[in-house]
């Protein structure tokens, strides 16, 4: 049993990265339940999805419960923060240093390196996706990114998971 | 929603879920308005119709109240049809729906009704399954995304059995949950054959409504009999113990959770009811008898509390152990449970929460138009709608916000105060769709007793706060289909409206120009109502137009931040520290309005 809540503003693509996670998940045959934030919210206010694996029937993920948190806004960290169980694991996406319990990565700014700041999500999934205990393998995200159709969307994402990888190393 | 199998697992949103449930079920016709947390039903279809190359016929219909007269008028016609709304759409189709439950069905008539405990995105918390117990509809309510794909196809066989309307009632967590679900192979499309004539039914007078309304009672305590959805099901821990749990929707997985996460929790048994009207009341008063106490927890009105007729040993929110209002998520259903049985409740450290605000899109054309407004008519009473222009409260230029379409029947009566001949004035603004869907009859009122007020219309082409959907402005239908165009200028002086000017909102000059126009039409001629159309795209609808120019704020700026205050553009900030003002490259859309309205003109376009 995972439980993972990801946080960030309107229109980072947080719900794209709930349904990534979620639909590799279930193609393996386990059960998943998430949340979303839609509606007025997502007009550039505070965001977050909430992502349970196992035997769940709740999509949302109670305070102090959460093994990760995802966080594309610093500033959300802290609004979320409280969802994190004891010694829970964040991944954010800032330039600041690392700290215990805090592992980031400067997505906002390799986004703009490889030409398009909307990928700041899928290199903070990449640099996620190689942490101890994270449900899903960077193998299967990748397999999952190159079923897009859309040659240049599918690049574009491969691209920045990758240097989401290479970030983590 | 990749490729499809006769049988496969898909990690659905439940409003898909329940889309495929009304593919699954053989429904012929669909008939929706957006609105939050329902919108993505129909969308669903959209994408399940293209997928399956099905022949489901599909609207975005101009109002709640008018899907659902198409809905029920193909039921008529022998079609297993749906309706689908949020919850204050149900007030608004609410005299068919009552109607309807009288007259009785044909085919299958389904109507989802989102409902939104919190609230989230909503104007109230109401409870449709009460309106559902007001209407003497039966309704589901769903826990969980698979479990509302399954009661999407009982829904139909339900209705078609007893021949009444059946509401389908999600709530948030479950519409925006998503879930691995489990598709089965589609029914052929469903029809119990043509209409066929029958006035005492159809077009029933009063005394037919009295025998109607005998066998719609009849139908409902048969129901009430034999559904099994109508029984409390136990979902944990069976039985014989001395506190039992009744609960019901999407709360009951909250429940689930939290009892089984529990230890001290395991001896509660849990009883989740499908059907909450018209359920088995003495099954409900058999499992309070059986036990010391018996916990109600349901979402958001005490509609299963309300049907157990002794409550001397209940505990709901009718003796004040759950709360009255707000949504119960699963820490308050622990609280409430742990209280209820005198454990100590868990200790949370207080979230320290600083949400950031929802603004209007950098480049949305709602902005100027604001922005003008208020300039415009500086003292004004700004008489707002709903849609994401609600969010021109942020700039002040919104202070009224009841109802869809509300703005223009109560800008009439806010015309008329006391004041209005000393100089009171009153703008309305409302959307387009908004307009179609419920602002057009407020009109003709107004235009027909000379309410003396200026109108906006803020035509941006699409349905925005809701995902975009299409408007019958344009020249398609939900589908892609071709669809006729509503040419709004033409319904506007069919309205009998004698001033109308369109312009784009990005045009500060021809903006001013229009505005002071029918500022002077109204307050100073003394003419009836003015209509300015202020037409552009939304940045995110399909037909946009965003200009590629970028700007940069240069030297001359002496940080009056008339730019953030007023005009309220987020891509613009105040970089601390350094005491200048930078436009963010990847928010700006380029509009270019914070260039006419910089006072120090400081503003300049990049490359330049
Ligand atoms: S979605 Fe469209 S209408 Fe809504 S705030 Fe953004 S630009 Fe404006
Ligand atoms: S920064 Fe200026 S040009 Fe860019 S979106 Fe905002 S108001 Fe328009």
């Amino acid at each position: 049993m995972v439980e993972i809540i990801l946080c960030g503003r309107g229109g980072q693509g947080i719900v794209f990265l709930t349904r990534q996670i979620g639909e590799i998940v279930a193609a393996k045959g386990l059960n998943v339940i998430s949340s979303e934030t839609h509606g007025m919210a997502v007009r550039g206010g505070s965001i977050n999805s909430h992502l349970r694996i196992g035997g769940f029937f709740s999509p949302l993920i109670r305070q102090g419960h959460a093994d990760f948190l995802l966080s594309l806004d610093p500033s959300e960290t802290s609004n979320n923060r409280h969802y994190l169980k004891p010694g829970g694991l964040i991944v954010e996406n800032s330039p600041e240093p690392p700290e215990p319990g805090i592992r980031r990565v400067n997505a906002t700014g390799l986004a703009r390196d490889i030409g398009r700041v909307q990928l700041e999500n899928v290199i903070l999934l990449g640099f996620a996706s190689t942490q101890d205990g994270f449900p899903v393998t960077p193998q299967e995200i990748r397999a999952q990114i190159e079923k897009d159709r859309r040659e240049q969307v599918r690049d574009m994402n491969l691209k920045a998971f990758q240097a989401g990888i290479v970030a983590a190393s | 929603m990749p490729s499809q199998n006769d049988s496969d697992v898909r990690f659905l949103m439940g409003n898909e879920a329940i889309g495929r449930g009304i593919i699954q079920a053989g429904c012929g016709v669909a008939a929706a308005y957006p609105g939050t947390p329902s919108s993505e039903v129909l969308q669903s279809l959209v994408r399940w119709k293209k997928e399956l190359d099905h022949s489901i016929y599909l609207e975005w219909s101009i109002n709640e109240k008018v899907a659902f007269e198409v809905a029920y008028g193909a039921s008529l016609a022998g079609m297993r049809s749906v309706a689908v709304m949020k919850m204050v759409g149900l007030n608004v189709a609410s005299d068919p729906f009552m109607s309807a439950a009288y007259l009785g069905v044909r085919g299958g008539l389904v109507v989802v009704v989102a409902d939104d405990p919190g609230p989230h995105s909503s104007q109230t918390e109401q409870d449709s399954r009460f309106f559902s117990w007001f209407a003497k509809v039966p309704v589901l309510d769903p826990g969980t995304p698979a479990e509302a794909l399954e009661m999407a196809v009982r829904a139909f066989e339900i209705s078609e059995k007893y021949q009444v309307p059946v509401l389908l009632r999600p709530c948030l967590r479950v519409c925006h949950a998503r879930q691995n679900v489990t598709l089965s192979k589609p029914a052929p499309i469903a029809n119990v054959g043509p209409f066929e004539k029958n006035w005492t039914r159809w077009a029933a007078i009063p005394r037919f409504r009295l025998v109607l309304h005998g066998e719609l009672n009849e139908k409902i305590e048969k129901m009430r009999l034999e559904e099994p959805e109508s029984k409390p099901v136990p979902i944990l821990n069976g039985s014989g113990n001395s506190i039992a749990l009744v609960t019901s929707g999407s709360v009951s997985s909250h429940v689930r959770d939290v009892v089984a996460s529990d230890d001290r929790l395991k001896d509660i048994d849990v009883f989740k009811v499908g059907m909450p009207f018209p359920s088995q009341a003495d099954a409900l008063q058999q499992i309070v008898d059986s036990h010391e106490k018996t916990l109600v927890i349901e979402e958001t009105y005490p509609v299963l509390e309300l049907q157990i007729m002794d409550r001397r040993k209940v505990e709901g929110r009718l003796s004040g152990a759950v709360p009255p209002q707000g949504e119960l998520v699963p820490e308050t259903v622990e609280d409430i449970i742990l209280k209820s049985l005198g454990e100590t409740p868990t200790e949370r450290e207080a979230p320290k929460i600083k949400s950031r605000r929802p603004s209007l899109c950098a480049g949305c054309p709602h902005r100027p138009a604001f922005y003008m407004i208020k300039s415009i008519f500086d003292e004004a009473v700004y008489s707002g709608d709903i849609g994401c222009y609600t969010l021109g409260i942020n700039m002040g230029a919104v202070d009224t916000c009841l109802c869809m379409g509300s703005s223009i029947g109560m800008a009439g009566g806010l015309a008329r105060t006391p004041t209005a001949s000393n100089g009171t004035q009153v703008v309305a603004t409302i959307g387009d769709s908004t307009f179609f869907h419920s602002g057009v009859a407020a009109l003709i009122n107004a235009v027909h007793t000379g309410a003396p007020f200026v109108l906006v219309i803020m035509d941006n082409s699409v349905t925005a706060m809701t995902g975009g959907q299409p408007t019958p402005g344009n020249p398609y239908l939900a589908d892609g289909s071709g669809g006729k165009p509503i040419d709004m200028e033409r319904l506007i002086q069919g309205c009998g409206v004698d001033f109308l000017e369109v312009v784009d909102p990005y045009d500060h000059d021809a903006m001013k120009d229009a505005l002071e126009h029918a500022k002077k039409h109204v307050f100073e001629d003394r003419n009836g109502v003015a209509v300015v159309i202020t037409r552009r795209a939304c940045i995110r609808a399909p037909n946009a137009e965003i200009p590629s120019q970028r700007f940069r704020i240069g030297d001359d700026c002496d940080l009056c931040m008339t730019c953030v205050k007023d005009l309220e553009c987020p891509a613009i900030h105040y970089v601390k520290g350094e005491r200048r003002m930078e436009i963010d490259e990847d928010l700006c859309a380029g509009c270019g309005f914070c260039v006419s309205i910089c006072p120090s003109r400081a503003i300049e376009l990049k490359g330049a």
